[in-house]
């Protein structure tokens, strides 16, 4: 009686299949990435207002609280009053999607609602639907490259269908002043996944990494003797006393979110959690306000 | 098996263990089957389990436990049985047995009683009858030949006695028998113990018909006994034996006990290589060793571990007789006095009423000593020389001293050797010889080892006649070789002559402690008044105590019989007359199990004209072992279901049930410690004033007042107090904190100088208690005023009638130790203490003021105050003292004087300074006089 298990066959051979069963997934997606986008659709209208771009926007005087490197001196200077120069938002805006289509993201257990796949699909999907509908350009590393368009989504997905599954997608063309938005389980080696994500960071884009997880990687609820099975390698674990390890397994679990948060902090990239017994749209809120952020770097 | 002395009912059963190694292999091949669970963060799961080895089969030790079970089952069907026993029967006919039941079996008895039973079951299952004969027996009991049930029977009956077997008697009976019923075969149960009757007894059996023997004994004589006790002068000296052939070092510990068998005293003793005998000391002062009844050998059971000691090792009674009329007017001259002094401490006197020698004597005998001490006593009638020769014949002591009457006597028969008439004065005026001092006493006498003091000296004696035994019979001598104590053995007493007096006319050895040690010596060698019971003629004594086989004091059996005394004959141990006391309890001689001479030898299997088969008792009963294992498999499948149970984690949930049970373990604690709280009440509510409070309360002086419980009252005097304080702090030195309200049952009272306790009728009486606390705090130097505050009804009367207030004060004042009082004298410190005052009003004027009468106290001209030293623990007003005094926070008054007069509040605070300053002081103001001449001195 397993509490978890995988919701899609997890052969890598079967690409095709894949591929198929995918393209059956997307268009349920997609309706639900709509309704999703409808909830947070307020505030994206009208891109004339202040936000993160090059050109100057207004000055404002300044509020306590607010970060005092913000302040413009030059303007200052003229009078007693103290200004803030804000800039008004760039429409020219990239911003990247992808979520791990690794085998291990096809979890889901009996108390998740979706598998973790299916949450990050859903996120990206609908991120894409809101980025498309305030004109934004949106790229899925290895299927799309930058495109603007009415209905991103629908497009994204249907290239989506046609593409390969990629796990280690190539950010190359990740550049300057773009975004990307990364879902993923983040259940690799730490070290790996900062060393695919640094050089990306390191070029000046700002990411918001997403992580699914599910409650049962969190919890290890498992106890007496047990027989794992680790879906990418295939690899098999036997445990005499499960529930002897819950308290060191939990502590390495927090301890990878943690060092992951950490790294992405030191750049400014947001990173967000969501589990798969939770509503997607929290996360989905979550990310549009780091994505209306004024991150401060920009003066 | 090889080693054990273990046996297989059913061997065949034993095949069984060749499945053990098929059981090993299928029980390596099923592990118990995992859960399957995908789990995405293996890897990061993988890296806690590292540590941990998973095993693919079930762990070693799990295998191991369910073939030791399987072992064990198989096993356990086999039947075994450890010490197994065959007994084998050879002869035909009835079977002779012949159990030594004597003394020595004690120990073995178990073992000789199971080989015994052995061999009746065998004689039953070859059914023949049995003849069974115990060699301590009385000899009316019917040897058989029986069948196996009345055998048993029997042997049921056959216990070991305390007496050495009567073999020969009892294996001429048993032939006899074995003869008319044809019997061929024999078989001797032996107590291991050789002896000279046995030895007798096989050889008469060889003689016989008889065409085996079979001879059954101990491998070993593990015993030691004590064969005698002597009561030396200075320790009690016990031999024991033990069994020859034990080669080995054996330590043992040997026990003195009183009559109650309680311990006096334990001595170690310790066999060394192959020595048999040995002598133990028991090193005791006198008295203590007169209380010895018995001496027994630790962790020995057995009758010959056990020694009564009789009375003649007692407290010695001793007659004393002197020939000089006594002077009760010049005691120091008595020649009786030294002898008096010197041995009361360790025996009992007996004075003759009768001044006539004769009849002092048969009142002696009546009284029946051990010793009658005979003091310059020169003739004695012939009807007592006759009746005193007989009692030292019978054992008897008497000693003599002589004087300027035995040395006039002629021809004394009383005396250990034949003296020459008249003394010999060392020291005259027309002699060349100096007085003398001891020769150091020789090896063999009694008084060998005793201290001689350096002073002594002898000025005259009698002198022995030479002849050749003298020097044997010389206890001690002169310096000059002459005797000074002879002594002769006559039958089984003693004479023995001091020849010197026994006071200090003829030498100064009676005013010494070695003529003390000398007559404890020389008594300790007497027989004791038990020895009466011999001395006065008894022949038959009747038993008394017995010492039973395991060798415990008890009353004697029915069998046992009296003892019957023969001239010349010590009495022996017999069936009849077991070892014990026989006697009363006013008297009683031991009979020992044990002679002096008597040794311990382990007996062998006899040589004899037909094949005698030696064997040796088994040392334990053989024992079914199949229940014991069979339950030890059940254990064992306990322990393997819960070890799987526990594999499978099935307990996880116990997580749960500890933590339960810590939290009932927590909810009980503290229920305990409520317990212990309630158990510990009474010594809580004298700590109940923790450190904070008391630091608080001590660290300022404060003034204390009772709260009565009337809100009103309590309030005035607070207020009153406070007012106090004020003026305190305004006009001395002292700065008091503020006033506190105290509750004499509860609070503690130490911490105020002075408590203020305002008598109000309409409140409830002070408990007991609190008047008791109150009480103990007067005495422990606290003070308490007492104000009746009803100088506007009544002023405080000491007697007669009064107000409610007055009525209470007298009802609390019942219940404490008050003083005598007297109203506030003129010349008084608390007049001067601070202020000086003439009256001490109150919001009243006119009561007095009360105080501790000092009564020692002098009025002298050229002292302002009276001198006396002290507080009065107790001050009565009537005045109401804390209404005058009574202040609001901003400094004015809650209450107008009566009458209204300024000049009286302020006599009134006044009055409180002094109080307060007398408290605090005492007496320093009226020592104060001095201090215009401390000043002179000082120089200025």
């Amino acid at each position: 009686m397993a509490l978890g298990a995988l919701t899609a066959p997890a052969s890598k051979t079967e690409a095709l299949a894949r591929a198929q069963q995918r393209a059956a997934l997307v268009p349920d997606l997609l309706v639900d990435a709509k309704r999703l986008a409808a909830t947070t659709i307020n505030g994206w209208h009208g891109r004339r207002r202040k936000g993160i771009g090059e050109n100057f926007w207004q000055f404002r005087p300044y509020v306590e609280g607010e970060a005092v490197n913000r302040i413009d001196w030059r303007r200052s200077a003229r009078d007693d009053n103290t200004y803030i120069r804000d800039r008004e938002w760039e429409a020219a805006h990239t911003i990247w999607l992808w979520a791990d289509p690794s085998p291990s993201m096809l979890f889901k257990s009996k108390g998740a609602q979706v598998s973790k796949e299916s949450r990050a699909l859903v996120l990206m999907l609908a991120m894409a639907e809101l980025l498309s509908r305030s004109g934004e350009r949106i790229a899925w590393p290895g299927v799309a490259a930058p495109f603007s368009s009415r209905n991103g989504a629908e497009k994204l997905s249907l290239r989506l269908v046609d593409s390969p599954a990629v796990s280690g997608p190539d950010l190359s063309m990740v550049k300057r002043f773009s975004e990307i938005i990364y879902a993923s389980d983040f259940l690799d080696a730490p070290e790996d996944i900062i060393q695919h994500l640094q050089p990306v960071a390191e070029r000046g884009a700002r990411g918001h990494l997403v992580e699914i997880c599910d409650p049962l990687e969190e919890i290890f609820p498992y106890s007496g003797r047990q027989e794992f099975l680790d879906p990418e390698t295939g690899e098999r674990l036997k445990v005499g006393r499960a529930e002897t390890f819950g308290e060191d397994y939990r502590a390495l679990f927090i301890a990878r979110r943690e060092e992951l948060r950490a790294w992405a902090s030191r750049f400014g990239w947001s990173y967000t959690l969501n589990r798969t017994d939770r509503q997607a749209s929290e996360c989905l809120a979550k990310l549009q306000l780091f994505l209306s952020e004024d991150r401060g770097l920009a003066a | 098996m090889i080693g054990l002395p273990l046996a297989f009912g059913a061997p065949l059963v034993l095949a069984g263990l060749i499945a053990l190694p098929i059981i090993w292999w299928l029980l390596r091949l099923t592990p118990p089957k995992p859960n399957q669970e995908v789990f995405p963060p293996l890897k990061i799961l993988a890296r806690i389990l590292k540590k941990d080895e998973t095993p693919h089969k079930s762990p070693w030790w799990l295998t191991l436990l369910r073939l030791a079970l399987s072992a064990l089952v198989i096993l356990a069907l086999a039947e075994p049985v450890l010490n197994p026993q065959n007994t084998k029967l050879s002869g035909e006919g009835p079977l002779v047995l012949i159990i030594d039941n004597s003394w020595a079996s004690a120990p073995i008895a178990e073992n000789q009683k199971r080989t015994a039973l052995n061999l009746i079951n065998a004689a039953e299952a070859s059914s023949r009858p049995v003849i069974l004969a115990a060699l301590a027996s009385d000899g009316k009991v019917p040897l058989g030949p029986f069948d196996a049930a009345a055998a048993r029977e029997r042997l049921a009956a056959v216990k070991p006695e305390p007496v050495p077997g009567d073999a020969l008697e009892t294996a001429t009976l048993a032939i006899e028998l074995a003869g008319e019923n044809k019997a061929n075969e024999i078989i001797w149960l032996d107590s291991g113990l050789e002896s000279k009757d046995k030895d007798e007894a096989l050889e008469s059996i060889g003689e016989s018909g008889f065409k085996s023997l079979s001879w059954h004994g101990p491998d070993a004589l593990p015993l030691s006994a004590v064969t005698a006790a002597e009561n030396g002068a200075e320790t009690l000296k016990i031999t024991i034996q033990r069994a020859s052939g034990a080669a080995d070092t054996a330590p043992g510990q040997l026990l003195a006990l009183d009559e109650k068998g309680r311990q006096l005293a334990e001595t170690p003793f310790l066999f060394t290589g192959s020595e048999t005998s040995l002598e133990a000391e028991l090193k005791l002062p006198f008295e203590l060793r007169n209380d010895i009844a018995s001496v027994r050998i630790s962790g020995e059971r057995h009758a010959g571990a056990v020694r009564l000691l009789d009375d003649r090792m007692k407290r010695k009674r001793v007659a004393l007789l002197s020939g000089a009329p006594t002077d009760a007017a010049q005691p120091l001259l008595s020649p009786l006095y030294y002898i008096e002094r010197a041995i009361a401490p360790f025996a009992d006197i007996v004075q003759p009423r009768s001044s006539e020698i004769s009849g002092a004597v048969t009142e002696f005998l009546d009284a029946k000593p051990s010793v009658i001490i005979m003091a310059d006593v020169g003739s004695i009638p012939a009807p007592a020389e006759t009746a005193l020769k007989d009692w030292i014949n019978k054992g008897g002591m008497l000693v003599r001293f002589a004087g300027p009457r035995l040395a006039a006597a002629s021809d004394d028969k009383l005396l250990p050797v034949a003296l020459r008439r008249g003394e010999r004065a060392l020291d005259g005026t027309m002699s060349w010889t100096v007085p003398q001092s001891l020769l150091p006493f020789g090896e063999t006498s009694p008084f060998a080892g005793i201290d001689i003091a350096s002073d002594i000296a002898i000025t005259r004696q009698v002198l022995a006649l030479p002849e050749p035994s003298l020097s044997e019979r010389s206890w001690a001598d002169l310096a000059d070789g002459t005797p000074l104590v002879t002594a002769s053995e006559q039958g089984r007493g003693r004479i023995v002559l001091f020849h010197v007096t026994p006071n200090t006319s003829w030498s100064n050895l009676p005013l010494t402690g070695t003529f003390v040690e000398m007559l404890r010596r020389a008594i300790n060698l007497a027989q004791a008044a038990g020895g009466g019971a011999l001395l006065s003629g008894q022949t038959v004594l009747p038993p008394f105590r017995a010492v039973n086989a395991e060798g415990i004091i008890t009353p004697p059996a029915p069998t046992a019989q009296p003892l019957a005394l023969k001239a010349g004959a010590a009495p022996k141990v017999s069936f009849e007359n077991p070892p014990g006391l026989y006697g009363n309890a006013e008297g009683a001689i031991a009979l020992p199990l044990l002679g002096k001479d008597d040794r311990l030898v382990l007996s062998s299997a006899p040589k004899l004209p037909f094949p005698v088969t030696a064997q040796v008792y088994q040392s334990s009963a053989p024992q079914p072992l199949k229940g014991a294992m069979l339950l030890a498999a059940l254990a064992l499948l306990a322990l393997d279901c819960i070890a799987v149970l526990w594999m499978t984690g099935a307990f996880r949930s116990w997580r749960l049930g500890a933590a339960a049970a810590s939290l009932a373990l927590v909810l009980l604690l503290p229920n305990a410690d409520r317990a212990m709280a309630q158990q510990n009440a009474p010594a809580a509510r004298t700590q109940a004033v923790d450190d904070a409070t008391a630091i608080e309360a001590i660290s300022q002086t404060r003034l204390a007042f009772v709260k009565t419980g009337d809100s009103q009252i309590d309030k005035t005097s607070h207020d009153g107090l406070f007012g106090l304080t004020v003026f305190l702090r305004d006009k001395t030195a002292l700065e008091p904190g503020d006033p506190i309200g105290v509750d004499l049952e509860t609070d503690e009272l130490a911490f105020f100088p002075v408590i203020y306790w305002p008598v109000d009728a309409a409140s409830p009486m002070p408990s007991a208690n609190a008047i008791a606390r109150a009480d103990a705090y007067m005495r422990n130097g606290g003070t308490i005023l007492f104000d009746t505050r009803d100088q506007d009804i009544a002023g405080f009367e000491l007697s007669g009638g009064g107000s409610p207030a007055n009525e209470r004060l007298r009802a609390i004042l019942d219940g404490m130790n008050v003083p005598p009082l007297e109203p506030v004298p003129s010349d008084h410190v608390l007049t001067k203490s601070f202020y000086l005052l003439s009256d001490f009003p109150g919001r009243y004027k006119g009561g007095d003021l009360w105080v501790e009468a000092s009564a020692n106290a002098e009025t002298l001209t050229d002292r302002p105050v009276r001198t006396g030293d002290g507080v009065s623990p107790i001050l009565i007003t009537s005045n109401d003292f804390a209404s005058a005094w009574a202040m609001e926070e901003n400094g004015n008054f809650l209450f107008s004087t009566v009458p209204a007069d300024a000049l009286q509040r302020e006599h009134a605070f006044r009055t409180g300074i002094n109080i307060v300053m007398y408290m605090l002081t005492g007496n320093y103001k009226s020592d104060q006089v001095h201090i215009p001449a401390l000043l002179e001195r000082l120089g200025q």
